[in-house]
């Protein structure tokens, strides 16, 4: 039995002193499983994954991440977010933002002296070279594309390995090859590593073909597609 | 109908015309200021006959400021060259100097107060402590530090350095947590989820998404510094000001004061163009956003 990731049990998510967005929350998430989360806009997709980041807390009910419900208490470097807008560091360059993805096992004096190990640094390199921009790697990201963008903040992911990665819209605004190029490098950590990856996307097509399971917002609750009813066997756009 | 009185029309017309109002109030505001700060039409009449004769004296500027040598410089310069030892020279390369060094300990100091006055990457009660740190070295112009130094470490650059150093980390360091501040959302969120420390965050997230707004208020403070550190020197706190001082309090050899604010004059105008083209380089480019380099911004050529 893979180990249990996530664990929600009736959490309503939203912001204090408003009304909740989405009610009743109950989901379980296991290593190396990838979760599509579908819905239109503003119906709480992003919350919800700043929920589970830890960066907003749920209005009732109980969040656990690897058995662990105050999620400080977690092991650093477990958690990995991907947010809409990449959040990369746009100064600085491609091997910098990958290198990032290191810093949780980074120690005190490595972290004062910016003075990443070998390992770190040959991980990044790694990660750059899977995402297919080794020669782009001492450029600022603010000259890359959009794709090449996205390619980085996965490659940042490739070198943290976290238990549970979270991406928000990752794959959207994507030409079809660079959104397949990026699913694979996801996929791999998910296999690869048993990360269990939580997709937010508003293709359905696309969370169809490439996630283990779908759940959709509706009407202020999350639900879950029954398995198996679209299995494509590429990935592609919205049609 | 009763006739309006003189008094009631002009109040009726003003109301007609806001504008009007204002302005009369305002004049009428400067007035009663000018009245109660006793500034009358024959003290500014006797102010202008002053400011006749200064310039009657400082004219033409006496430039023996920049050939002959300060036998009485402070500290004592030791070159062979005249001009290098001039007064002129050694006091404008004693400005750049308190104003390097001032900048430099000030930005290593300011920085991390700054980040943690910045609301998005401290917890509320250590951003408001900060705010009030730097706001503490604000309050005090840079002229005022410049004299209590003097009376601390005695005349010389040292107190220029230590003045212009407090006053740089009390308004760059407001100027950073703002610029660190306004940083995006996403990449810091992305660096907590993490579970990074908030050093961490700092250091490696907001410090260099920030870095073209840091580099620019480097340069425009640097720029600052050398204004104001001709200033300091008037108190005795070093720099060009100092020989300024030397020559106006026991001389009045307004000459060479009008010779020496002209080469000042000069050196500034020349920092204000080229920080001003650098600076450009930083924030200016929204479309294809530079990565700052201290190569770009000592040798902005070699990366054009």
């Amino acid at each position: 039995m893979p180990e249990l990731i996530l664990r929600l049990t009736g959490v309503d998510i939203g912001f204090a002193g408003e009304e909740a967005l989405v009610h009743e929350i109950n989901l379980e998430a296991y290593a190396g499983e990838v979760i599509g989360l579908n819905g239109v806009s503003g119906i709480g997709k992003t919350t919800l994954l700043r929920t589970l980041a830890g960066l907003v807390p749920p209005l009732v009910g109980e969040l656990e991440v690897l058995g662990q419900s105050d999620l400080s208490q977690l092991p650093r470097g477990s958690i990995g977010y991907i947010p809409q807008r990449l959040g990369l560091v746009h100064h600085q360059t491609v091997g910098y933002n990958a290198l990032m993805g290191a810093l949780p096992r980074a120690s005190w004096w490595q972290t004062l002296l910016s003075l990443p190990s070998g390992e770190m640094r040959q991980a990044a390199r790694d990660a750059v070279e899977a995402v297919g921009l080794s020669e782009k790697m001492l450029d600022p990201v603010s000259l890359l594309s959009g794709g090449e963008q996205r390619r980085v903040a996965v490659a940042r992911s490739l070198v943290q390995r976290p238990r549970l990665l979270l991406a928000d819209e990752c794959l959207g605004e994507l030409d079809e090859t660079t959104s397949e190029a990026v699913a694979v490098q996801l996929l791999s950590l998910a296999r690869e590593h048993d990360t269990c990856i939580v997709l937010v996307d508003h293709s359905p097509a696309r969370t169809a073909a490439l996630c283990d399971r779908v759940l959709n917002f509706r009407r202020g609750r999350l639900v879950e597609d029954e398995p198996g009813l679209i299995r494509l066997p590429m990935l592609g756009g919205d049609n | 109908m009763a006739e309006r009185g003189p008094l009631s029309s002009t109040w009726l017309m003003l109301r007609k015309r806001p504008r009007l109002l204002t302005l009369s109030g305002l004049g009428l505001l400067a007035i009663i200021v000018a009245v109660h700060l006793q500034i009358s039409g024959p003290s500014l009449a006797q102010g202008f006959d002053n400011l006749l004769v200064i310039l009657a004296e400082a004219w033409p500027p006496d430039f023996s400021v920049l050939t002959n040598r300060a036998s009485w410089a402070n500290p004592p310069c030791n070159f062979e060259s005249d001009v290098l030892c001039s007064p002129a020279v050694i006091g404008l390369v004693q400005t750049l100097e308190i104003a390097f060094l001032a900048t430099l300990f000030g930005m290593v100091l300011s920085l991390p107060l700054a980040t943690m006055a910045a609301h998005n990457l401290s917890p509320a009660w250590l951003s408001s402590a900060m705010r009030s740190l730097l706001a503490a070295f604000r309050v005090l112009p840079s002229l005022i530090w410049a004299l209590l130094f003097v009376i601390i470490v005695g005349i010389g650059p040292l107190a220029g350095v230590l003045a212009m150093t407090l006053y740089t980390i009390g308004y760059l360091g407001k100027l950073q947590y703002e610029a660190l501040e306004g940083v995006g959302r996403q990449p810091l969120e992305a660096a907590r989820a993490m579970g990074l420390s908030r050093a961490q965050v700092a250091r490696y997230f907001a410090i260099p998404e920030a870095s073209n707004s840091l580099l620019s208020q480097l340069l425009f403070m640097f720029e600052y510094n050398v204004r104001h550190g001709s200033v300091v020197g008037l108190v005795g706190a070093g720099g060009i000001g100092w020989y300024m001082q030397y020559y106006l309090a026991p001389f009045r050899l307004y000459d060479r004061v009008l010779a020496l604010l002209l080469v000042l004059y000069v050196t500034v105008v020349i920092i204000d163009a080229v920080s001003l083209r650098l600076r450009r380089r930083f924030i200016e480019s929204d479309e294809q956003l530079r990565r700052p380099t201290w190569r770009g911004v000592f040798l902005p050529w070699k990366s054009d």
